[in-house]
């Protein structure tokens, strides 16, 4: 027991002895004593570093990492929750510029694959080739296959134009907008006169090596 | 010679302490690593794009509610039916219906239809999110059960305008989009 005792204050001692030559050594910078260092300071150069003590400092600026460590993961945490809203993970209207170019694209497309004339197939044939991926080739074929059969028959124009038409989604490389439009046929005799019908859809896009392409046409189970 | 004394207090500084110097270089690390996502999280808590995506998922899903509300009719329960179109109205149009309560109520207790509505798809055009308006578009399929026959089902493409009122979307007009010349604009 005694012994642990006397243990116990020698160590206490040992520790409080050099505190008062640390404070001392921080609090006065003038030298006292003439020490290399000392003289390099009073002459105006900087010291190269101050000597004494190098725990404590050593000490501060792992406590300061650590805190700031632990800042930059809470921060990081704080940021990715904040951004991970399921509404901002559709960019529609929130990204402007990306949300009028698919609208843009969209008006073009619809335009493009539903409007057909008998003096230039090759358009119509030009825009399915350029523009759709996937099952949009058998949906637009499904959609427009009798159609446009009627209309290499009949020597009919059909022109289909947007009306209105709005992002639905954008997220990623992926898009789909809906869509308000109007097809017109008519026949160059003059026959029927033009014919006037409304159509609603939605087309699906998705961005392949920077292309965007029509992916599905949905017609919501007609 | 005061170019080289940087260099010269940086080797001097390792060779005196080479764990102070390290941890430094570590603390200036995570000061690079604390600012960077400071500033990430400000900017993300200072994103209006964030608020702006919500208040347009708000505005769709009170514009699908409203527009299948307003076809929605069961001439068995018209009071709750109409009570229900006028609170997911506002502005002019909310006016029209309290104005043709009367008369509708009467022609659909004759008819003794029952119609039921399904959004099928929808979309915001436009949104003005301080000054709360919006519209929509809206792919709408309406079923009507009339007494004696078999339902008939009807696709209509729906324009909607709302208004932000007291914190709640409501449909202040709502149209078809028109066929034909008239609506090329």
């Amino acid at each position: 027991m005694s012994t642990t005792r006397h243990h116990i204050n020698r160590t206490r001692r040992l520790a409080a002895a050099p505190r008062p030559r640390r404070l001392e050594a921080v609090a006065e910078p003038k030298p006292v004593r003439k020490r290399p260092v000392d003289r390099k300071a009073a002459t105006g150069q900087s010291s190269v570093i101050p000597t004494p003590r190098p725990r404590r400092a050593l000490l501060v600026v792992c406590a300061l990492t650590l805190l700031l460590g632990a800042f930059a993961g809470w921060a990081h945490a704080r940021a990715a929750a904040e951004r991970d809203v399921p509404a901002a993970r559709n960019t529609a209207l929130t990204d402007v510029a990306r949300t009028s170019e698919i609208k843009g694209r969209t008006d073009k497309a619809v335009a493009d694959l539903f409007s057909y004339d008998y003096a230039h197939p090759e358009a119509a044939r030009k825009a399915v080739s350029s523009l759709l991926t996937g099952k949009a080739v058998a949906q637009h074929q499904q959609l427009l296959g009798g159609v446009l059969a009627q209309a290499r028959k009949s020597k009919a124009v059909i022109t289909t134009t947007v009306t209105e038409s709005a992002v639905e989604r954008i997220s990623g490389d992926r898009a789909r907008v809906l869509v308000f439009a109007d097809q017109s046929s008519s026949t160059t005799h003059g026959k029927s006169g033009t014919a006037y019908a409304g159509a609603m859809f939605a087309v699906e896009w998705v961005r392949q090596e920077g292309r965007w392409l029509v992916s599905g046409i949905d017609t919501f189970g007609r | 010679m005061p170019r080289t004394r940087p260099h010269h207090l940086l080797r001097a500084a390792l060779v005196a302490r080479p764990l102070l110097v390290a941890a430094l270089a570590l603390l200036l690390v995570a000061g690079g690593f604390a600012a960077r996502s400071g500033v990430s999280w400000y900017r993300a808590a200072h994103d209006d794009s964030a608020a702006y995506a919500v208040e347009r998922d708000n505005a769709l899903s009170a514009g699908e509610q409203s527009v299948q509300n307003l076809n929605t009719l069961d001439h068995n329960s018209l009071e709750r039916g109409l009570d229900l179109w006028e609170s997911s109205t506002t502005g002019e149009l909310h006016s029209q219906l309290v104005a043709g309560r009367a008369k509708f109520e009467e022609q659909v207790r004759q008819a003794k239809t029952v119609s039921t509505a399904k959004v099928l798809s929808g979309a915001v055009t436009e949104l003005d999110d301080r000054a709360g308006r919006a519209r929509v578009l809206i792919a709408l399929r309406v079923t009507v059960r009339a007494p004696g026959g078999e339902a008939s089902d009807k696709d209509s493409r729906m324009l909607g305008e709302l208004t932000r009122t007291e914190g709640h979307w409501k449909l202040s007009a709502l149209g078809q989009a028109p066929v034909g010349d008239t609506s090329a604009d």
